[in-house]
């Protein structure tokens, strides 16, 4: 029997990031949504009620022995214990922590069966700290990572710091990831609608938006550097041809692609072809039909590190009808 | 013992059986050790006890035990009640009056994993990443694994317990005489277990969609692939000569007497429900198997005639639990949206 998938946010961000004030605002709030929060740390937070659970933050890797295919066990036994619960949730917040990548955790949702058939991934929300991320990125890849990984972002704290030195975040933040939504906030303070349930990865705004971000003129252009970039076709696109290409692609360079999303005009379909990906798992769907008249294009999103996007365009070509 | 599935009363009507509305997901079932009560694990913290005669009058509906759901349930070996576990943290033993004391308390965790052991009136509970064994009033802790205990049962003779985890089994002596654990590998995530009737087999289902068995005197292995989805239910027939498996849309069932079932297929029988089979239950003395399915169907099979009749359920809800009385006449069933069933099987 088909039931409703349940949205589940993904929450990361640095240490002290925000995290804890966010995940307390939505434990405590009157907004008359039931939220299951799945926490690491247990004291963390201010509040104990049944709604709260802790994981263990298992990750697995798969048979396949591929280091990016790894998933949270934990995740999954949580999940399919919350679904014998009585009382059903509006939606699931999951937390990573501090210095986790994201990965693992929104690869559980493309893995398991079961867990597909109950929940869908909404979207990932990366907290991120205005006066001390440009520091956190020189610490190691995970202030990177976790801002590559998102599709919103809350710039919190924005209070700590100078409109010249926001600029300064945001600009570095478009470099990594230009697709993510960028929020202003202090104290986490935030419409939580802004942020939960906003469907399918908000797909819709990756086709009309496209930052023009590329201003970071000092920035070097590193290989190595996480950056973000679109492919544009105005020809529909031959489903056979693409499957085969993306599936060699995420096979071959899985790794270091954190996220990809799309929406395909599907040659002869009356409905937008919808599908996004962690690494080198991915999820598709048929999403809202195409208007008369309207122009179909296609469009995908690429972030992560050693993207050529000559090349990825040049074969996403390929593709076209 | 006799279940006549090729009498045609089977074909006409269900059999005569208790169906109870339970309003929430159940997530186990059981028989007590003198078989007078079934047990129902609810997703509001109930335990719903019903008489195993179907003819006797329904105990009502008791306040819930535990805080949130409970998740796991097995007849107490050492008594007429029940022993449960829930996602508050909590094990309890409830008496055959629904009058319950607790046995641990694991705040932050849940008690996932219940099993029994009826010659030693043991109990083995897993909780986070330790296995508890419960026995005359004392709780011994074993652990910790390296991540979540995924599934768990006694030994044929009750002296060890399996503990399946990340990459493997843990095998522990539960004696007086402490004995360094066993690990038996293989890499992945293990999500259920059963050790075999006989004591001579291990049986994990693994996340990757397979089944792996272990040979517990050799320490040699195996694997069964090509299930279109994970085998979290296994049963061992009573003579420990098959082991039923879920996740395929008939019943299932490896040969492991003889040369056991390496590089043959697994015997397959019964009528192909509309999904997969979710849980499956062998006789406890005989060749009958009861499998529920994820699409809501209950199918009793006999593996010796391969004769087998299919069931529907009043809704379409996946079947969650099964349980056979330890007579083997009467046969519990829960589903997910709070059905529950005793079914009396004497025609
Ligand atoms: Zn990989």
């Amino acid at each position: 029997m088909a039931q409703p998938q349940i949205p589940v946010t993904v929450l990361t961000g640095y240490l002290g990031a925000g995290k804890t004030t966010l995940l307390n605002r939505i434990l405590s709030e009157q907004h008359g949504k039931k939220y299951a929060v799945i926490v690491n740390e247990f004291g963390e937070l201010g509040i104990d009620n049944d709604l709260v659970v802790n994981a263990d933050e298992e990750v697995f890797e798969m048979n396949n022995g591929c280091i990016c295919c790894t998933v949270r066990g934990d995740l999954i036994r949580i999940i399919e214990g919350l679904m014998k619960r009585k009382d059903k949730f509006d939606g699931i917040l999951v937390e990573t922590t501090g210095l986790a990548d994201p990965g693992p955790v929104a690869q559980t949702f493309f893995t398991d069966d079961e867990v597909k058939a109950r929940t869908r991934l909404d979207a990932i929300v990366t907290v991120v700290d205005a006066k001390h991320f440009l520091g956190q990125l020189e610490q190691g890849d995970e202030a990177e990572e976790q801002v590559a990984f998102a599709d919103v972002i809350l710039l919190n704290k924005t209070d700590l710091v100078s409109e010249d030195e926001l600029k300064k975040v945001e600009g570095k933040i478009g470099s990594i990831n230009r697709y993510a939504r960028i929020f202003r906030t202090q104290k986490s303070q935030i419409e939580l609608a802004a942020i939960l349930d906003k469907g399918a990865f908000d797909l819709k705004r990756i086709l009309e938006f496209e930052p023009d971000f590329l201003h970071h003129g000092h920035d070097h252009d590193h290989e190595e550097e996480v950056k973000s970039l679109s492919l544009t076709a105005d020809r529909p696109v031959d489903p056979d041809r693409f499957q085969k290409w993306m599936g060699a692609l995420l096979q071959l360079r899985g790794p270091d692609i954190f996220r990809s999303k799309g929406i395909l005009a599907v040659d002869g379909a009356p409905r937008r072809y919808v599908y996004q990906g962690v690494h080198m798992m991915m999820d598709s769907d048929w999403g809202t039909p195409w208007k008369d008249g309207e122009k179909r294009s296609s469009k995908l999103v690429f972030i992560g590190r050693n993207l050529d996007g000559e090349n990825l365009q040049r074969g996403f070509n390929d593709c076209l009808k | 013992m006799k279940l006549d599935l090729s009498n045609p009363a089977w074909q006409q009507t269900l059999p005569p059986g208790r169906p109870v509305a339970a309003d929430a997901p159940t997530a186990a079932c059981a028989f007590s050790k003198d078989g007078s009560t079934v047990a129902f694990a609810l997703g509001d913290g109930r335990v719903r006890l019903l008489p195993a005669d179907i003819n006797a009058a329904e105990t009502p509906a008791a306040e819930p035990l535990h805080g949130g759901a409970v998740l796991a349930l097995v007849g107490d070996p050492a008594g007429d009640g029940f022993v449960s576990g829930g996602d508050d943290g909590r094990l309890l033993r409830i008496a055959a009056d629904g009058t319950a004391s607790e046995i641990a308390d694991q705040k932050g965790k849940w008690f996932e994993h219940i099993a029994a052991h009826r010659a030693t009136g043991a109990v083995a509970a897993s909780a986070g990443k330790s296995a508890f064994v419960v026995k005359g009033g004392e709780v011994k802790e074993f652990g910790p694994h390296q991540s979540t205990v995924a599934g768990l049962d006694f030994s044929k003779d009750g002296s060890r317990i399996a503990c399946a985890h990340y990459g493997g089994v843990t095998v522990w002596s539960i004696g007086q005489v402490t004995l360094p654990p066993r690990r038996f590998a293989w890499r992945g995530s293990h999500v259920a277990l059963k050790w075999s009737t006989d004591g001579k087999f291990v049986a994990t289902g693994t996340q990757e969609n397979d089944i792996h068995v272990w040979r517990m005197a050799q320490a040699t292995d195996m694997r069964m692939q090509g299930y279109p989805a994970k085998v979290k239910s296994l049963s061992w027939t009573a003579d420990a000569r098959f082991l039923y498996t879920s996740a395929q849309p008939v019943f299932t069932a490896w040969p492991f007497s003889g040369k056991g079932p390496e590089g043959k297929p697994p015997l397959q029988f019964g009528e192909e429900g509309a999904g997969l089979i979710s849980v499956v239950a062998a006789h406890p003395a005989a060749e009958f198997v009861a499998g529920g399915y994820d699409s809501g169907e209950l199918q009793l099979g006999d593996i010796k005639t391969r004769r087998s009749v299919v069931l529907k359920m009043a809704d379409g809800s996946a079947v969650t639990c099964l349980a056979w009385s330890p007579d083997g006449y009467r046969l519990a069933v829960g589903n997910d949206a709070g059905t529950l069933l005793v079914l009396d099987l004497r025609r």
